[in-house]
């Protein structure tokens, strides 16, 4: 089986990316998930204790999407994006992110390897909020079928 | 029922999310995965899905918001989760998110996941599994 995608990659890094995290962005990610947890989308309570509201965890993939997107992309990488799909997706969470976080994203390919002709490519990318402290590290698997 | 309360072997309380037909769109809009396999049905079935798919991270905010439910609500209780998509979801499936207790100690609980369609037919969502603080 004729590997597809170069194992040199791996250790190829993305970004720093940088997001800025808004209390109607977090509203419009909830309610594109149905989720309409109050600690998200009640903006009244938020402003009469004078705190911002929370993101929920999987506002993660907002954020941390253009080092993702900097890998699909990556005309040296070169993946064919025709025949790949997301196999897998692990977060682990650190601390909470709140609307107004300056949220900054690192990518790096930990993996790539071919399995049964397909090949898997995975990468971890890592958030910290304006403190320097991580909300999230994310590992996402792609799966590439063999045409 | 809160997972503070519940034991090794225990299930989570189940839930159910109605996918909106439109709700790939939203999706895209809210999440910025606008792949033509997620917002055009005629592109989902020239690439043999049989119609768009719902991204799978959205699938797995259904996962996502099932155990922070089951944690009283509280999101911050999330430590870390896991999935593997398994088989697509389309548009106007019904989403059953369901878990277990597996491991249990003073301050976490680990909960294996799971989610199916068509009343149980087609898994989508395997080898899943929440870490949650206590």
């Amino acid at each position: 089986m004729v590997k597809l995608v170069d194992t040199k990659f791996i250790g190829k890094k993305y970004g720093p990316t940088k997001y800025e995290v808004g209390r109607e962005k977090i509203k419009e990610f909830a309610k594109a998930t149905g989720d309409m947890n109050p600690r998200y989308l009640d903006f009244d309570a938020a402003e009469k204790e004078g705190r911002p509201v929370i993101a929920p965890p999987m506002f993660a993939v907002v954020y941390a999407k253009d080092v993702i997107e900097q890998m699909l992309l990556d005309r040296e990488l070169a993946l064919n994006l025709m025949m790949l799909v997301h196999g897998e997706q692990e977060f682990e969470f650190g601390v909470t992110v709140k609307s107004g976080d300056l949220i900054t994203t690192e990518g790096v390919i930990k993996d790539i390897f071919n399995k049964k002709g397909k090949d898997f490519v995975i990468e971890e990318t890592v958030s910290k909020n304006q403190n320097g402290e991580m909300t999230v590290r994310g590992l996402l698997t792609f799966v590439i079928r063999g045409s | 029922m809160s997972i503070k309360d519940l034991n090794v072997g225990d299930a989570i309380e189940e839930q159910k999310n109605q996918v909106g037909k439109y709700q790939p769109i939203y999706y895209a809009g809210a999440g910025g995965d606008f792949n033509p396999i997620h917002i055009d049905p005629e592109f989902g079935n020239m690439v043999g899905l049989g119609g768009n798919i719902l991204q799978g991270l959205c699938t797995m905010s259904f996962v996502a918001k099932a155990v922070v439910d089951n944690a009283g609500g509280d999101p911050e209780a999330l430590k870390r989760i896991k999935v593997r998509f398994a088989k697509p979801v389309k548009p106007l499936d019904t989403v059953v998110v369901s878990g277990k207790v597996v491991e249990k100690s003073d301050t976490e609980a680990k909960i294996e996941l799971s989610a199916d369609t068509k009343n149980g037919e087609v898994n989508v969502i395997s080898n899943a599994f929440a870490v949650v603080r206590l």
